[in-house]
Protein backbone atom coordinates (compact mmCIF):
# COMPACT_ATOMS: atom_id res chain seq x y z
CA UNK A 1 0.00 0.00 0.00
CA UNK A 2 1.22 3.42 -0.25
CA UNK A 3 1.81 5.83 2.10
CA UNK A 4 0.26 8.72 2.40
CA UNK A 5 2.05 12.02 3.37
CA UNK A 6 0.70 13.34 6.34
CA UNK A 7 -0.69 17.28 6.48
CA UNK A 8 1.33 18.39 9.55
CA UNK A 9 -0.78 21.37 9.79
CA UNK A 10 -3.71 19.53 10.77
CA UNK A 11 -5.15 19.82 14.00
CA UNK A 12 -5.18 17.17 16.63
CA UNK A 13 -7.73 18.54 19.42
CA UNK A 14 -11.48 18.47 18.90
CA UNK A 15 -11.09 22.16 19.72
CA UNK A 16 -9.36 23.39 17.14
CA UNK A 17 -9.91 20.88 14.72
CA UNK A 18 -13.64 23.10 14.98
CA UNK A 19 -11.70 26.38 14.82
CA UNK A 20 -10.08 25.12 11.88
CA UNK A 21 -13.05 24.19 9.94
CA UNK A 22 -14.61 27.25 10.88
CA UNK A 23 -11.46 29.34 9.62
CA UNK A 24 -11.71 26.92 6.30
CA UNK A 25 -15.54 27.83 5.43
CA UNK A 26 -15.20 31.36 6.29
CA UNK A 27 -12.23 32.06 4.42
CA UNK A 28 -13.70 30.16 1.42
CA UNK A 29 -16.75 32.14 1.46
CA UNK A 30 -15.49 35.79 2.26
CA UNK A 31 -13.78 37.49 -1.20
CA UNK A 32 -10.33 38.53 -0.70
CA UNK A 33 -6.75 37.54 -0.72
CA UNK A 34 -7.52 34.83 2.14
CA UNK A 35 -10.11 33.33 0.10
CA UNK A 36 -7.35 33.11 -2.55
CA UNK A 37 -4.82 31.47 -0.44
CA UNK A 38 -7.19 29.05 0.73
CA UNK A 39 -8.93 27.66 -2.89
CA UNK A 40 -4.96 27.41 -3.55
CA UNK A 41 -4.74 25.21 -0.41
CA UNK A 42 -7.94 23.37 -0.76
CA UNK A 43 -7.07 22.25 -4.14
CA UNK A 44 -3.57 21.37 -3.08
CA UNK A 45 -5.49 19.29 -0.41
CA UNK A 46 -7.83 17.57 -3.44
CA UNK A 47 -5.10 16.70 -5.39
CA UNK A 48 -3.19 14.94 -2.77
CA UNK A 49 -6.56 13.06 -2.32
CA UNK A 50 -6.76 12.42 -6.03
CA UNK A 51 -3.53 10.98 -6.31
CA UNK A 52 -3.59 9.00 -2.90
CA UNK A 53 -6.74 7.14 -4.42
CA UNK A 54 -5.04 6.31 -7.81
CA UNK A 55 -1.90 5.63 -6.02
CA UNK A 56 -3.97 2.61 -4.52
CA UNK A 57 -5.63 1.23 -7.93
CA UNK A 58 -2.28 -0.27 -8.94
CA UNK A 59 -3.89 -2.84 -11.55
CA UNK A 60 -5.85 -0.37 -12.77
CA UNK A 61 -3.32 2.51 -13.20
CA UNK A 62 -0.75 -0.19 -15.00
CA UNK A 63 -3.54 -0.28 -17.34
CA UNK A 64 -3.90 3.47 -18.31
CA UNK A 65 -0.60 4.14 -18.41
CA UNK A 66 1.45 7.52 -16.51
CA UNK A 67 0.68 10.39 -18.55
CA UNK A 68 -3.64 9.35 -18.61
CA UNK A 69 -2.82 9.21 -15.03
CA UNK A 70 -1.58 12.33 -14.04
CA UNK A 71 -4.46 13.45 -16.23
CA UNK A 72 -6.89 11.66 -13.87
CA UNK A 73 -5.38 12.94 -11.12
CA UNK A 74 -5.73 16.83 -12.06
CA UNK A 75 -9.38 16.17 -13.52
CA UNK A 76 -10.67 14.51 -10.39
CA UNK A 77 -8.87 17.18 -8.04
CA UNK A 78 -10.72 20.51 -11.00
CA UNK A 79 -13.80 18.38 -10.30
CA UNK A 80 -13.75 18.02 -6.87
CA UNK A 81 -13.19 21.68 -6.23
CA UNK A 82 -16.53 22.37 -8.27
CA UNK A 83 -18.09 20.11 -6.10
CA UNK A 84 -16.89 21.20 -2.69
CA UNK A 85 -17.52 24.81 -3.90
CA UNK A 86 -21.33 23.90 -4.46
CA UNK A 87 -22.07 21.94 -1.70
CA UNK A 88 -20.24 24.06 0.91
CA UNK A 89 -23.18 25.32 2.71
CA UNK A 90 -23.96 21.63 3.43
CA UNK A 91 -21.32 21.24 5.38
CA UNK A 92 -22.81 20.52 8.98
CA UNK A 93 -19.40 20.56 10.51
CA UNK A 94 -20.30 17.04 11.62
CA UNK A 95 -16.35 15.79 10.51
CA UNK A 96 -13.51 17.56 10.10
CA UNK A 97 -13.52 20.02 6.73
CA UNK A 98 -10.63 18.19 5.24
CA UNK A 99 -12.02 14.87 5.60
CA UNK A 100 -15.26 16.18 4.28
CA UNK A 101 -13.48 17.65 1.29
CA UNK A 102 -11.11 14.84 0.62
CA UNK A 103 -14.35 12.55 -0.13
CA UNK A 104 -14.94 14.26 -3.34
CA UNK A 105 -11.30 14.30 -4.85
CA UNK A 106 -11.46 10.19 -3.68
CA UNK A 107 -15.07 9.73 -5.38
CA UNK A 108 -13.39 11.41 -8.64
CA UNK A 109 -10.43 9.93 -8.73
CA UNK A 110 -12.08 6.56 -8.34
CA UNK A 111 -14.63 6.60 -10.77
CA UNK A 112 -12.63 8.38 -13.52
CA UNK A 113 -9.54 5.68 -13.07
CA UNK A 114 -11.94 3.09 -13.33
CA UNK A 115 -13.83 4.33 -16.57
CA UNK A 116 -10.49 5.24 -18.18
CA UNK A 117 -8.93 1.26 -17.58
CA UNK A 118 -12.27 0.07 -19.30
CA UNK A 119 -12.32 2.30 -22.08
CA UNK A 120 -11.36 -0.12 -24.35
CA UNK A 121 -13.13 -3.25 -22.75
CA UNK A 122 -16.02 -5.39 -23.40
CA UNK A 123 -18.25 -5.83 -20.33
CA UNK A 124 -19.18 -9.12 -20.15
CA UNK A 125 -22.81 -9.81 -18.95
CA UNK A 126 -23.55 -13.44 -19.78
CA UNK A 127 -21.13 -14.89 -17.39
CA UNK A 128 -21.73 -18.80 -16.53
CA UNK A 129 -19.67 -19.01 -13.56
CA UNK A 130 -18.41 -22.24 -12.25
CA UNK A 131 -18.64 -22.64 -9.37
CA UNK A 132 -17.19 -26.31 -8.25
CA UNK A 133 -13.50 -26.09 -7.33
CA UNK A 134 -11.07 -27.55 -10.17
CA UNK A 135 -9.48 -29.71 -7.34
CA UNK A 136 -11.28 -30.01 -4.30
CA UNK A 137 -10.39 -31.88 -1.00
CA UNK A 138 -12.92 -34.60 -0.14
CA UNK A 139 -14.20 -32.04 2.92
CA UNK A 140 -14.69 -29.09 0.20
CA UNK A 141 -15.97 -30.93 -2.30
CA UNK A 142 -18.88 -32.71 0.37
CA UNK A 143 -19.55 -29.17 2.13
CA UNK A 144 -19.03 -27.23 -1.11
CA UNK A 145 -20.33 -28.88 -4.30
CA UNK A 146 -23.42 -29.27 -3.01
CA UNK A 147 -24.05 -25.79 -1.84
CA UNK A 148 -22.36 -24.62 -4.99
CA UNK A 149 -25.03 -26.96 -7.01
CA UNK A 150 -27.91 -25.35 -4.86
CA UNK A 151 -26.05 -21.83 -5.94
CA UNK A 152 -26.29 -22.68 -9.11
CA UNK A 153 -29.60 -24.03 -9.80
CA UNK A 154 -31.03 -21.21 -7.70
CA UNK A 155 -28.97 -18.50 -10.15
CA UNK A 156 -30.98 -19.53 -13.07
CA UNK A 157 -34.24 -20.23 -10.99
CA UNK A 158 -34.72 -17.60 -8.30
CA UNK A 159 -33.23 -14.11 -9.82
CA UNK A 160 -34.86 -12.15 -12.67
CA UNK A 161 -32.92 -12.23 -15.89
CA UNK A 162 -32.02 -8.65 -14.75
CA UNK A 163 -30.80 -9.45 -11.45
CA UNK A 164 -28.68 -12.44 -12.60
CA UNK A 165 -26.85 -10.47 -15.19
CA UNK A 166 -25.93 -7.70 -12.24
CA UNK A 167 -24.92 -10.09 -10.08
CA UNK A 168 -22.71 -12.31 -12.02
CA UNK A 169 -21.20 -9.21 -14.30
CA UNK A 170 -20.27 -7.52 -10.66
CA UNK A 171 -19.40 -10.62 -8.60
CA UNK A 172 -17.75 -12.89 -11.06
CA UNK A 173 -16.51 -10.79 -13.76
CA UNK A 174 -15.61 -7.90 -11.55
CA UNK A 175 -17.10 -5.04 -13.82
CA UNK A 176 -16.50 -2.26 -12.33
CA UNK A 177 -20.15 -0.82 -10.76
CA UNK A 178 -19.94 2.50 -11.99
CA UNK A 179 -18.74 1.17 -15.65
CA UNK A 180 -21.08 -1.06 -15.11
CA UNK A 181 -23.82 1.80 -14.91
CA UNK A 182 -22.25 4.20 -17.85
CA UNK A 183 -22.68 1.06 -20.37
CA UNK A 184 -26.25 0.54 -19.26
CA UNK A 185 -27.36 3.82 -19.10
CA UNK A 186 -28.19 3.55 -15.07
CA UNK A 187 -26.30 4.45 -11.54
CA UNK A 188 -24.65 3.19 -9.08
CA UNK A 189 -27.69 3.48 -6.79
CA UNK A 190 -29.77 1.12 -8.77
CA UNK A 191 -27.07 -1.33 -9.77
CA UNK A 192 -26.02 -2.24 -5.69
CA UNK A 193 -30.30 -2.04 -5.17
CA UNK A 194 -30.50 -4.77 -7.68
CA UNK A 195 -27.42 -6.77 -6.48
CA UNK A 196 -28.57 -6.08 -2.47
CA UNK A 197 -32.13 -7.98 -3.87
CA UNK A 198 -30.29 -10.39 -5.73
CA UNK A 199 -28.37 -11.71 -2.97
CA UNK A 200 -31.50 -11.54 -0.68
CA UNK A 201 -33.42 -13.85 -2.76
CA UNK A 202 -30.59 -16.29 -2.86
CA UNK A 203 -30.19 -16.45 0.62
CA UNK A 204 -33.68 -16.56 1.10
CA UNK A 205 -34.14 -19.97 -1.35
CA UNK A 206 -31.12 -21.33 0.23
CA UNK A 207 -32.16 -21.35 3.78
CA UNK A 208 -35.55 -22.67 2.66
CA UNK A 209 -33.66 -25.27 0.84
CA UNK A 210 -32.22 -26.17 4.69
CA UNK A 211 -28.66 -24.34 3.62
CA UNK A 212 -27.04 -21.90 6.50
CA UNK A 213 -26.80 -18.60 5.26
CA UNK A 214 -24.22 -16.56 7.87
CA UNK A 215 -25.96 -13.44 9.27
CA UNK A 216 -22.19 -12.19 9.32
CA UNK A 217 -20.50 -10.90 6.23
CA UNK A 218 -16.90 -9.66 5.33
CA UNK A 219 -14.87 -8.48 2.22
CA UNK A 220 -15.61 -6.58 -0.98
CA UNK A 221 -17.88 -7.37 -3.34
CA UNK A 222 -19.58 -5.42 -6.30
CA UNK A 223 -16.41 -3.47 -7.83
CA UNK B 1 -17.36 -16.95 -20.31
CA UNK B 2 -15.86 -17.89 -17.17
CA UNK B 3 -14.70 -15.90 -13.84
CA UNK B 4 -11.17 -14.27 -14.02
CA UNK B 5 -8.80 -16.93 -12.86
CA UNK B 6 -8.11 -15.16 -9.56
CA UNK B 7 -11.58 -15.47 -8.07
CA UNK B 8 -11.98 -19.05 -7.07
CA UNK B 9 -15.73 -21.04 -7.40
CA UNK B 10 -16.10 -20.92 -3.63
CA UNK B 11 -15.44 -17.10 -3.16
CA UNK B 12 -17.68 -16.83 -6.16
CA UNK B 13 -20.54 -18.51 -3.83
CA UNK B 14 -19.45 -16.25 -0.75
CA UNK B 15 -19.72 -13.36 -2.71
CA UNK B 16 -22.95 -13.83 -4.38
CA UNK B 17 -24.69 -15.31 -0.87
CA UNK B 18 -23.40 -13.05 1.55
CA UNK B 19 -25.74 -11.32 4.07
CA UNK B 20 -26.57 -7.95 2.20
CA UNK B 21 -27.80 -6.23 5.38
CA UNK B 22 -29.68 -3.65 5.72
CA UNK B 23 -30.52 -1.20 2.85
CA UNK B 24 -28.02 1.86 1.94
CA UNK B 25 -27.91 3.60 -1.11
CA UNK B 26 -24.40 4.90 -2.64
CA UNK B 27 -25.23 7.79 -2.50
CA UNK B 28 -26.25 7.69 1.77
CA UNK B 29 -22.97 5.90 1.95
CA UNK B 30 -21.03 9.13 0.04
CA UNK B 31 -23.11 10.94 2.12
CA UNK B 32 -22.49 9.77 5.79
CA UNK B 33 -18.84 8.21 4.76
CA UNK B 34 -16.97 11.50 6.26
CA UNK B 35 -18.56 10.76 9.47
CA UNK B 36 -18.06 7.13 9.47
CA UNK B 37 -14.25 7.12 8.91
CA UNK B 38 -13.92 9.39 11.92
CA UNK B 39 -15.93 7.12 14.37
CA UNK B 40 -14.12 4.60 13.18
CA UNK B 41 -10.63 6.13 13.68
CA UNK B 42 -11.85 7.65 16.98
CA UNK B 43 -12.69 3.50 17.76
CA UNK B 44 -16.18 5.22 18.91
CA UNK B 45 -19.63 2.93 18.54
CA UNK B 46 -20.92 4.28 15.36
CA UNK B 47 -24.59 5.52 16.05
CA UNK B 48 -28.02 4.53 14.58
CA UNK B 49 -27.56 6.72 11.96
CA UNK B 50 -24.34 4.95 10.50
CA UNK B 51 -25.72 1.48 11.38
CA UNK B 52 -26.11 0.33 8.26
CA UNK B 53 -22.34 1.47 6.73
CA UNK B 54 -20.89 -1.89 7.82
CA UNK B 55 -22.88 -3.74 5.66
CA UNK B 56 -22.77 -1.45 2.33
CA UNK B 57 -18.68 -1.63 3.11
CA UNK B 58 -19.04 -4.75 3.28
CA UNK B 59 -21.52 -5.73 0.18
CA UNK B 60 -20.10 -2.48 -1.96
CA UNK B 61 -16.52 -2.93 -2.99
CA UNK B 62 -16.72 0.43 -4.80
CA UNK B 63 -17.62 2.10 -1.73
CA UNK B 64 -15.16 0.24 0.46
CA UNK B 65 -11.96 1.53 -1.33
CA UNK B 66 -13.32 4.76 -1.31
CA UNK B 67 -14.04 4.64 2.42
CA UNK B 68 -10.04 2.94 2.84
CA UNK B 69 -8.83 5.48 0.83
CA UNK B 70 -9.95 8.40 3.37
CA UNK B 71 -9.67 6.37 6.45
CA UNK B 72 -6.15 6.82 5.28
CA UNK B 73 -5.68 9.98 4.51
CA UNK B 74 -7.82 11.17 7.71
CA UNK B 75 -5.84 9.49 9.67
CA UNK B 76 -2.52 10.86 8.45
CA UNK B 77 -4.30 14.27 9.02
CA UNK B 78 -4.74 13.57 12.62
CA UNK B 79 -1.37 11.43 12.73
CA UNK B 80 -3.20 7.90 13.75
CA UNK B 81 -2.30 4.70 13.29
CA UNK B 82 -4.96 3.41 10.68
CA UNK B 83 -4.04 0.08 10.49
CA UNK B 84 -6.51 -0.95 13.69
CA UNK B 85 -9.51 1.32 12.23
CA UNK B 86 -9.30 -0.50 8.50
CA UNK B 87 -9.77 -3.88 10.37
CA UNK B 88 -12.94 -2.19 11.65
CA UNK B 89 -13.94 -0.62 8.96
CA UNK B 90 -16.26 -2.88 7.26
CA UNK B 91 -16.69 -4.90 10.47
CA UNK B 92 -18.04 -1.76 12.12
Amino acid sequence: MTEVSSDRSAPTSAGSAAAADDDWVAQLTTPGPARDDALRRLHALLLRGARFQVSRMSALRAAVGAAQVEDVVNLAADEAMIAVLGKLATFEGRSRFTTWAYKFAVLQAAVELRRQAWSHREVPLDAAPQLVEPRPSPDEYAEGSELAAAVRVAIDTVLTPHQRRIALALLVEEVPIDVLAERLGTNRNALYKTLHDARGRLRSHLAAQGYPTASTSSGREAR
Amino acid sequence: MTAPDHVSPTEVVRRLTMDPGPWLSCDDCFRLVDRYVEVVLAAARPGEELAAMPAHLSGCSACAEEAATLLLLAAADAGIDPAPALERLVRG
